[in-house]
């Protein structure tokens, strides 16, 4: 009976949580998504790979939370480190992304006309379970709020399911991207995409290597 | 996308008579003696007097608009003096109320921050999904130094905004008329080709932005990106974190507002870089005026193509008939276009019938709101300086 409790509450908080989890994945997913194949099959396959990544990082966390005891709210300092660190991969997964769309753009996207942005190949799964496991990784508050209460319960293997449990509940928020489908890659798109992720990436990484440093960042 | 070539020469249109300009330009009168006749200011000398200047001033602009039968020349004098009379009047009375420029945290807390029309389109997300307001400004008139508060900020914008689209970017945007007016000073532009891709910079930026400010909670241009903190105010630099925004904001302004209008003779900051002007794109949509190419008349000359300051036409696009839906309607292609074939129209009519008539209903909507809105900021401006001189 307890044990239904904590994972109807890990469901709970996690479909409350997933305003917040989209927002905080939003600068990295919508981009990224934008610069895939158009069409419903290609943008589901990136969203799967993508929370499937997103799940893996969810796990390590928990067990590290419950390993080391509430190591959110424990250790800011080497919170901070973390999420700076983190942040720095963020930002240079995000550049790496941004360049390789390039390269799949040319020469079909020299020309003004239309085209089909990656028509011939997919980029695989490469970068969208990176982006994943990173936006795993990230320390958004109801992160934050999940990982504390999963300290707090009496074994690894509850930790990790009601991580699980959580990671469902704020995914279902994630499915109405698979929307992004429907809007046209072309080269307006695709550079638009390219140029939000750079700029993104530059955010990031500022702000990664600001709370290394020591600081606090802009609001973290 | 050339910007030297030899230009044929431009016929202009016959210029009207002086009796049929002034009738013309009636309407404006009224509205501009009914904007600056204020009661309020009958103690304060100076602002009636400043109120005088600016009526004269917009009234006279109308005018020479209506005589010539040009829009641009007269539009950007107009529009130059605002966004140099803004920060003249802003910086004084930001002074005048806190000491400073910079914005400190406890005025933010406060809810005292000015708001400006910038961060609109990085508010929306975040009021959908919370409904909170992600600035830390005051909604109603009452929060000191927000002047008239975002609910009055917003209901200009989207009165304006419906009537002439992303014509506010040319008659209301008091930012755009520094860049302007730099443009306007070499003969020649130096870099003469830009990649036609970094038109897609606005988009991007108005995307970060928007995706940033949903996640941070906070208005992400404005603290990170905005060039024109440099000539309003900024975050008040404590630590290392505001020094680099401040940082951030002079180089852009430097780099965006200054040099490179001077190399290229074109808004810069507008046509690669602003995210409100993505944003404000959209509503050419619902604008009913436009400016379309006569393809009867149309030789492609690209002179239309070289004169937009905005880089809002191509080649492909005058194929078309048409701008590119980032258009300011300055007016810059019309007056330039030495056989008439760049015109104004309103939606729904046959294009190049009766332009004229098409170009004085965009007039006089467009400056009226121009004398109610920029008029006002100018009026301010001047009031300052007079207050300085006396």
């Amino acid at each position: 009976m307890a044990a239904s409790v904590q994972f109807g509450e890990a469901l709970v908080l996690g479909l409350a949580s997933g305003p917040a989890c989209i927002a905080a994945c939003g600068p990295v997913i919508v981009p990224s998504l934008l610069t895939e194949r158009a069409g419903l099959q290609a943008n589901a396959q990136f969203l799967l790979v993508f929370l499937g990544a997103r799940l893996v990082g969810y796990l390590l966390f928990a067990i590290g939370a419950w390993e080391l005891g509430a190591l959110a709210s424990m250790l800011p300092g080497s919170r901070m480190l973390m999420s700076g660190v983190i942040y720095v991969m963020l930002a240079c997964s995000l550049i790496w992304y941004a360049y390789s769309a390039r390269r799949m753009c040319s020469p079909s996207c020299s020309g003004s006309r239309l085209v089909n942005i990656g028509e011939t190949k997919s980029r695989g799964a490469g970068g969208a379970s990176v982006l994943g496991l990173l936006t795993g990784f990230s320390l958004c508050p109801p992160f934050v709020v999940a990982g504390i209460r999963a300290a707090q319960l009496s074994s690894v293997a509850q930790a990790v399911l009601f991580f699980s449990i959580f990671f469902v509940g704020t995914s279902v928020w994630f499915v109405p991207l698979a929307g992004l489908s429907c809007v046209t890659r072309n080269e307006a798109v695709v550079t638009v995409a390219r140029i939000a992720m750079v700029l993104i990436a530059i955010y990031y990484g500022s702000m990664g290597i600001v709370m290394m440093l020591g600081g606090k960042g802009n609001g973290h | 996308m050339a910007t030297n070539v030899r230009l044929p020469r431009t016929v202009s249109p016959a210029p009207r008579t002086i009796g049929r300009s002034l009738l013309l330009t009636s309407p404006i009168i009224v509205w501009s003696i009914l904007m600056f006749a204020n009661p309020n200011t009958q103690g304060d000398r100076r602002s009636q007097i400043a109120g005088a200047i600016t009526a004269v001033f917009m009234i006279a602009l109308f005018f020479m608009m209506m005589r010539t039968g040009t829009t641009y020349r007269c539009r950007r004098l107009f529009f130059v003096s605002l966004g140099i009379l803004f920060p003249v009047g802003f910086i004084h009375n930001v002074i005048a109320a806190r000491g400073t420029m910079g914005i400190p945290i406890e005025e933010m807390i406060a809810g005292r921050t000015p708001f400006c029309f910038m961060p609109i389109p990085l508010l929306i997300l975040p009021a959908a999904f919370t409904r909170t307001l992600v600035f830390p400004g005051s909604i109603l008139p009452n929060g000191g130094m927000s002047g008239g508060g975002m609910a009055a900020m917003v209901g200009i914008w989207l009165a304006i905004t419906l009537v002439i689209g992303k014509g506010w970017c040319s008659y209301a945007c008091f930012f755009g008329g520094i860049e302007e007016g730099i443009a306007a000073l070499p003969k020649r532009a130096k870099i003469r080709k830009i990649d036609v891709r970094w038109r897609y910079g606005p988009w991007a930026v108005l995307l970060a932005m928007v995706l940033l400010s949903l996640a941070l909670f906070e208005p992400a241009y404005c603290m990170w990106l905005c060039p024109f903190k440099a000539v309003s105010e900024y975050v008040a630099a404590r630590n290392t974190v505001g020094l680099v925004q401040n940082g951030i904001f002079v180089t852009l302004f430097a780099g965006l507002v200054i040099v490179l209008p001077l190399l290229t003779k074109k808004r810069t900051q507008c046509s690669i870089f602003c995210p409100f002007g993505a944003f404000q794109s959209i509503f050419n949509k619902t604008s009913i005026f436009e400016v379309k190419i006569d393809q009867t008349r149309c030789q492609p000359c690209v002179l239309c193509q070289n004169a937009c300051p905005n880089m809002s036409l191509s080649r492909e696009s005058i194929a078309r008939g048409e701008t590119l839906m980032s258009c300011m309607k300055c007016g810059a292609c019309v007056d330039v276009c030495p056989r008439q074939a760049v015109v104004w129209h309103i939606k729904g009519t046959e294009v190049a019938v009766k332009p004229e008539r098409a170009r004085l209903m965009f007039l006089y909507a467009a400056w009226a709101m121009a004398v109610m809105f920029g008029g006002s900021i100018i009026a301010q401006g001047l009031t300052t300086i007079l207050h300085f001189l006396a």
